[in-house]
């Protein structure tokens, strides 16, 4: 393939850039040549170095982004606080005789949120199969799809892979026969290929093949779909939440009417809020449509802790031990009532985002949006004021326009949801791409983790995104490196 | 109350007084003629000299305090044989008021958290200190032992794990299908007779990335020791909850848990508790002995925290000894320790709440941050009356001489009004749980108002971090924060570079 786009490159477009690519081919000839128009980049703004308006956080004395927004009100401090203890401290296995803290599991992926969304950052994922992931999971589902739940889940371990089991032998690490096993243990194999820049440079692309240990309720069902996910980094969350959704559907285009090439679809989502569907916006295939939704249902999902908006504890109908087990619920039927849920949001609603160490000339940028990037990495939004004013009028760069769109067969999780396809994603925010290894001291990109590089992320873009992939792979290496360097800046 | 050491005697009360109107005032402007710092030459903001001496106090302190809460966790550790050999309630006692007494100079360490010094960190790197192993909770308590549950708050169909039918109401609290539930009485430690108690089986389990409940550590020990915290009878004084309401069963107006002592004389079980406890102990002794060795004078650690050579050395020590101060006031002390269990009215998040001693965690946690400021350590409360009396004393450069030689007498007056204004109001909490009113009294929604001194305290923590936060701004650590208004880009040229 890269031949053909060598030979592309020959054409060229116009001077502003330079470097986009005319292409004429019977593959896509609609799609590279509407993209091959001007394209524009826009003036710099003073508020592109805050990505999160006044709402940004220094990078002092290191990078994180587990840090509460630069202007929250003092007195909003001590919510957040607080909130921030639901976050970081364990839960723990019910009973006890206390009110607030137990009710973990019974089957759980972690104890906190923030053992997997480490510093607010990313997941970590084992390099080879001698060791189990922790701070990511499987999610399954058998083909068909459910109103509330999206996906219809696999009979016996329901929708998503838990690791751990709140029985005594798997606390202590031992073996043996558990009445309350985990559910099983998640390996990774990693095959690797070689991707060749049409100047002839290497790189190795990884992609994960699972290996699903010591399962511990017997055999999945064998039309089980599966989906590897890495916890995704949880900053900037607050301000994502109050993007206006016309801003966001302003941008869609599910039948591509302009034929650019590019949909961007908004995904239909089940709101227990408001019991009814709504666009999606969090999540990897944006199955979530708000922040309040996102956090209760990680809690329920990954923690085992049941809240108004996910009542159930993880235990299907088939795993009876698990549904005999004591649960932490209070009088109201929850682990997490709605006023410690609420301070929990209010923490991840003021997760800041750092402040931008901005590159010393504009190069990178520039190709940022020659090369269409920004097509679907929108750059930037005013919030609403539906939210807390702080965090209202702000312009923030998060690059992403929250839609759904087909990023090919080479991401495709075969794994609808809602009503993304098996190889929809929703574009993921740029913002603070470039920190993961600072915040976490790994970096980690796409929903399985499987890309070690921005590079490699922008190397696994097909579907909708070839094109502008292509004209990545085009750029001589000084521009692949000044677009790398704008695209960790971000 | 009063502590023995600092704080009146270097804060003439004008002072402390003026200074408090000027922060209300959210100004700090008056002038800086009272340099003190004996220079004539303009004083520099980032001294290595000075920070040499900071550093070194600093340390110094670490050192003493670490060392101390090895020797109170040695004679914790000489309480738990004497009782095991010998299991009366005496000796019971005695037990419990030696992990009071080990508590005492932990407390004050906390400060050295959120650094990488040695309690999180092997390496000066990465974060895999033994913090975890040593004071984590909540705690795991149902993996351990035997925990009470009852029909009215849990429903008939939970089960309490208890292992042996000895519950803490004579087993009254426990359902009859726990007794008959065969996974129940496998679903503790203690319960588990298959389960070896030794050291593997605790290092094995009490972190592990957050994977395990916490099972070792302080809190282990005093859950076996104490119990959970079920009396809501002041009248009668052995008699538990029946579980009746179970939100004011855990809060004892009578202070802490009530373990029988027959939980230590009963067969089997008995002598697995004993041996928990002395598992644990040894445990605790050597995670803590790791934490003081790394403190040592020549040690790694030691060594590469307290060499200083150059500018960016400095400013990189006063970092992390500033991070310290400033996170275990705002966040962890003020915020995830106090503000969670105010808000929620939650036992679970009260730092030792088997014993009810929250109320000197709180203190000492404090403590440990104004004791990096002054550069002094006092010692410890050996005897449990509220005052420093016994330890490995330090008095040494702190960081109030550090902002007086640099010219900041003004925001030093302004600390140590903070400082004080805090000791003031967890001296609060202290005297309310002395008087019978423990930390978990004081969360409850009756008690609750702006007048609690548990209020006090938060907003107090807070107002320090603040101004902990200045010292970091005002000496230049964070000069590279970008400023607020980026407003150094040439918006009408789009390749011209963007700030500077």
């Amino acid at each position: 393939m890269w031949r053909l786009i060598r030979h592309w490159g020959m054409s060229r477009c116009t001077p502003l850039s330079a470097l986009v690519i005319r292409s004429v081919t019977v593959l896509s000839s609609s799609l590279l040549l509407s993209a091959c128009s001007p394209t524009e980049i826009p003036a710099v703004l003073d508020s592109e170095r805050l990505p999160a308006g006044t709402a940004s956080v220094s990078q002092w004395p290191k990078v994180s982004f587990d840090r509460l927004v630069k202007n929250l009100p003092e007195a909003q401090k001590p919510d957040f606080y607080a909130g921030r203890a639901l976050a970081v401290q364990p839960w723990i296995k019910a009973p006890t005789a206390t009110d607030a803290r137990d009710g973990l599991g019974p089957l759980f992926n972690a104890r906190s949120c923030i053992a997997c969304h480490k510093n607010g950052g990313r997941g970590d994922i084992p390099a080879d199969d001698s060791e189990p992931l922790f701070s990511g999971f499987v999610r399954l589902s058998l083909p068909g799809g459910h109103p509330a739940n999206g996906v219809l889940p696999e009979p016996t371990y329901g929708d998503q892979l838990q690791g751990q089991s709140t029985s005594l032998l798997n606390q202590l690490n031992q073996r043996g026969e558990d009445p309350l096993p985990a559910e099983a243990q998640v390996y990774v194999q990693w095959q690797e290929h070689t991707f060749t820049y049409p100047d002839g440079t290497e790189v190795i692309l990884r992609k994960p093949e699972l290996d699903l240990r010591e399962l511990g309720y017997g055999p999945l069902h064998r039309d089980t779909q599966f989906s590897l996910r890495l916890a995704p980094a949880i900053h900037g969350a607050g301000l994502i939440d109050q993007i206006a959704d016309a801003d966001i559907s302003a941008l869609a285009d599910p039948d591509d009417e302009d034929q650019d090439g590019i949909s961007g679809r908004i995904n239909r989502v089940w709101n227990p809020q408001t019991q009814q569907l709504e666009p999606g916006r969090f999540g990897f295939k944006a199955n979530r449509p708000d922040l309040t939704t996102t956090v209760a249902a990680a809690f329920a999902g990954d923690i085992g802790i049941s809240n108004p908006l996910f009542p159930a504890q993880p235990c299907t109908d088939l795993q009876s031990t698990c549904n005999a087990e004591p649960d932490g619920n209070n009088a109201d039927g929850f682990e997490l009532p709605q006023d410690l849920l609420e301070l929990v949001v209010h923490y991840n609603r003021n997760l800041g985002v750092p402040v931008r160490t901005v590159p010393a000339d504009n190069a990178g940028r520039s190709l940022f949006y020659e090369t269409g990037c920004a097509a679907c990495h929108q750059p930037s939004y005013v919030t609403t004021d539906q939210g807390p004013e702080h965090l209202s009028g702000q312009t923030i760069w998060p690059f992403s326009d929250f839609l759904l769109h087909d990023m090919g067969p080479g991401l495709a999780d075969n794994r609808h949801d809602f009503d993304a396809s098996g190889s929809e994603w929703r574009t993921a925010p740029l913002w603070g791409v470039g920190q993961y290894k600072a915040v976490n001291g790994h970096a980690f990109y796409l929903h399985d983790g499987r890309a070690r590089s921005i590079e490699e992320a922008i190397l696994w873009h097909g579907g909708e995104a070839t094109a502008a992939k292509d004209r990545f792979t085009l750029l001589s290496a000084d521009g692949r490196k000044s677009l790398l360097t704008y695209v960790s800046s971000l | 109350m009063q502590r023995s050491r600092i704080s009146l005697a270097r804060i003439p009360l004008a002072i402390a007084a003026t200074s408090l109107l000027v922060a209300c005032g959210g100004g700090s402007s008056s002038s800086d003629d009272d340099t003190s710092g004996g220079g004539s030459s303009t004083p520099e903001l980032i001294s290595i000299e000075n920070t040499q001496k900071v550093v070194d106090t600093n340390a110094d302190i670490a050192y003493a305090l670490y060392s101390d809460a090895v020797d109170t966790a040695e004679d914790l550790k000489d309480a738990i044989d004497t009782f095991a050999a010998n299991p009366t309630q005496d000796n019971l006692n005695a037990a419990k008021e030696a992990w009071l007494v080990a508590r005492e100079p932990y407390g004050q360490t906390e400060v050295y958290r959120f650094r990488l010094s040695p309690i999180d960190s092997t390496d000066y790197a990465s974060e895999d200190g033994p913090e975890g192993d040593i004071n984590a909770w909540p705690l795991g308590e149902a993996l351990i032992d035997y925990v009470s549950t009852n029909t009215t708050d849990f429903g008939d169909d939970q089960i309490g794990v208890t292992a042996n039918g000895v519950g803490i109401n004579g087993g009254g609290a426990i359902t009859t299908e726990t007794a008959a539930s065969s996974s129940a009485s496998e679903n503790s430690i203690i319960g588990n007779v298959n389960i070896t108690i030794d050291a593997d089986t605790l290092s094995n389990t009490a972190t592990a990335d957050d994977e395990h409940d916490v099972i070792a550590g302080y809190h282990a020990i005093e859950f076996m020791l104490w119990g959970q915290d079920l009396k809501n009878d002041t009248e009668l004084a052995d008699r538990t909850t029946d579980g009746t309401d179970r939100d004011e069963a855990v809060k004892a107006y009578e202070s802490g848990g009530q373990r029988p002592l027959s939980d230590f004389t009963e067969e089997t079980y008995g002598e697995r508790r004993l041996t928990f406890l002395q598992v644990a102990v040894d445990k605790l002794i050597a995670d803590l002995e790791g934490v003081r060795d790394g403190w040592a004078p020549g040690a790694d650690y030691r060594t590469a925290f307290t060499t200083i050579e150059t500018e960016a050395d400095a400013v990189e020590k006063l970092t992390e000894i500033l991070t310290g101060m400033g996170t275990l006031s705002e966040g962890e002390l003020a915020g995830e320790r106090m503000q969670i269990a105010f808000s929620a009215n939650s036992q679970e998040d009260e730092h030792s709440c088997f014993s009810d001693n929250t109320h000197r965690d709180i203190w000492l946690n404090a403590e440990g941050v104004s004791n990096s400021y002054y550069g002094e350590y006092a010692g410890y409360d050996s005897d449990l009356d509220g005052v420093d009396d016994y330890g490995t004393l330090v008095s040494g450069y702190g960081l109030d001489d550090y902002l007086v030689d640099a010219g900041l007498s003004d925001l030093d007056v302004l600390v140590q009004a903070a400082l004080t204004t805090t000791e003031t109001a967890y001296e609060g909490i202290d005297e309310l749980a002395r008087d019978g009113m423990p930390f978990d009294v004081q969360i409850m929604e009756e008690n609750r108002d702006s007048d609690s001194p548990v209020y006090q305290t938060i907003i107090a923590l807070n107002a320090q971090s603040g101004l902990i936060a200045d010292i970091a701004e005002e000496l230049g650590l964070d000069s590279d924060v970008v400023d607020d208004d980026a407003s150094e880009c040439d918006t009408t040229n789009p390749n011209e570079e963007c700030g500077g």
